[in-house]
């Protein structure tokens, strides 16, 4: 009772503090500072057409990188943490329905991936949401079996080369321009095609493989350790 | 229109975040967790960002849901007495 009541106290208060500090806020009507320098100069500055894309990979791209870095680490613990756990059995078959489904649907989803991963700069999408796409279907793969995942040499060497695909496009335009992650190391292009927007979407591929793999990984070492006695 | 529909979400999901906690199986509040994201999303994509919109569908009601039932699926082979 007594933590109920201080639980909605502490409730009421912060609602207090946001309520006035959000009283005066209204809708402003234009674009005003960084946002009107993106939304003016991005498509000449990047030749991405997709704004997103050129903010979270071309203007911010070292915040992506470290995104990719929190990634990594957060896949690795999670990875070393289920090792620890001895390999289960075989889990129980699938039913008839998931079977069927991971025989026709991966192929399809992996194509869809792959298509929001290389349009990153053309339409919505990108490198993550590509790849977590290209990574459930690895999932449904998983499930659609009945036996545990083996070791995958495959998996962790794509995951490396794709990290430091990013790294090395970065010193790229360290060396070249003289600036890390610049993105006019390649050309920018005519914007709207796929062969555009100078490096952004060699970063996409990067970070697509990157997280499609990770994630596999942290899947599969879930799949090995979930497995019966 | 839009905000009607935009409130009515938000509604949902406030209601959803509550009945996580509250739902007596771990199963349901999983589940129940993974519909505040899907319906997150698609405020999103209704408020004009499509970009959060897609990434929040695929790792935030997605995977995030899969990886809490893969951990709920170990935690309950490794619990001997239920």
């Amino acid at each position: 009772m007594i933590r109920t009541i201080i639980g909605l106290v502490i409730v009421l208060a912060l609602s207090a503090i946001v309520v006035s500090s959000v009283s005066d806020y209204s809708m402003p009507s234009e674009l005003i500072g960084v946002g009107r320098g993106y939304t003016e100069q991005g498509v000449n500055d990047t030749g991405s057409v997709n704004l997103v894309t050129a903010v979270v990979v071309a203007y911010r791209g070292l915040d992506t990188l470290g995104e990719v870095v929190v990634l990594f680490s957060a896949s690795t613990a999670v990875v070393l943490i289920l090792t620890l756990i001895p390999i289960g059995a075989n889990p129980t078959p699938p039913s008839s329905i998931v079977a069927f489904t991971a025989g026709i649907l991966p192929g399809a989803i992996v194509l869809f991936g792959i298509y929001i991963i290389t349009h990153g700069h053309l339409s919505p999408g990108g490198g993550f949401p590509g790849g977590a796409v290209v990574a459930s279907a690895f999932l449904l793969v998983m499930l659609g079996s009945n036996t545990i995942p083996g070791k995958s040499k495959f998996l962790t060497s794509i995951e490396s080369i794709a990290g430091l695909t990013f790294g090395l496009l970065g010193f790229w335009g360290m060396l070249t321009l003289g600036q890390f992650l610049n993105n006019l190391v390649l050309p920018a292009g005519s914007p709207g095609r796929i062969i555009s927007a100078g490096i952004i979407p060699l970063i996409s591929l990067a970070i697509g493989a990157k997280v499609a793999s990770e994630l596999s990984g942290v899947f599969a070492s879930y799949r090995k350790a979930g497995g019966e006695k | 229109m839009i905000p009607v529909i935009i409130i009515g979400l938000g509604v949902i999901m406030l209601a959803a975040a509550v009945a996580a906690i509250y739902f007596k199986s771990l199963l349901a509040s999983i589940i129940s967790a993974g519909v505040i994201s899907l319906l997150a999303s698609v405020i999103y994509l209704i408020l004009g960002s499509p970009d959060v919109a897609m990434t929040e569908a695929s790792i935030g009601s997605g995977l995030t849901t899969v990886i809490f039932l893969f951990a709920l699926h170990r935690v309950r082979k490794g619990k001997s007495d239920d």
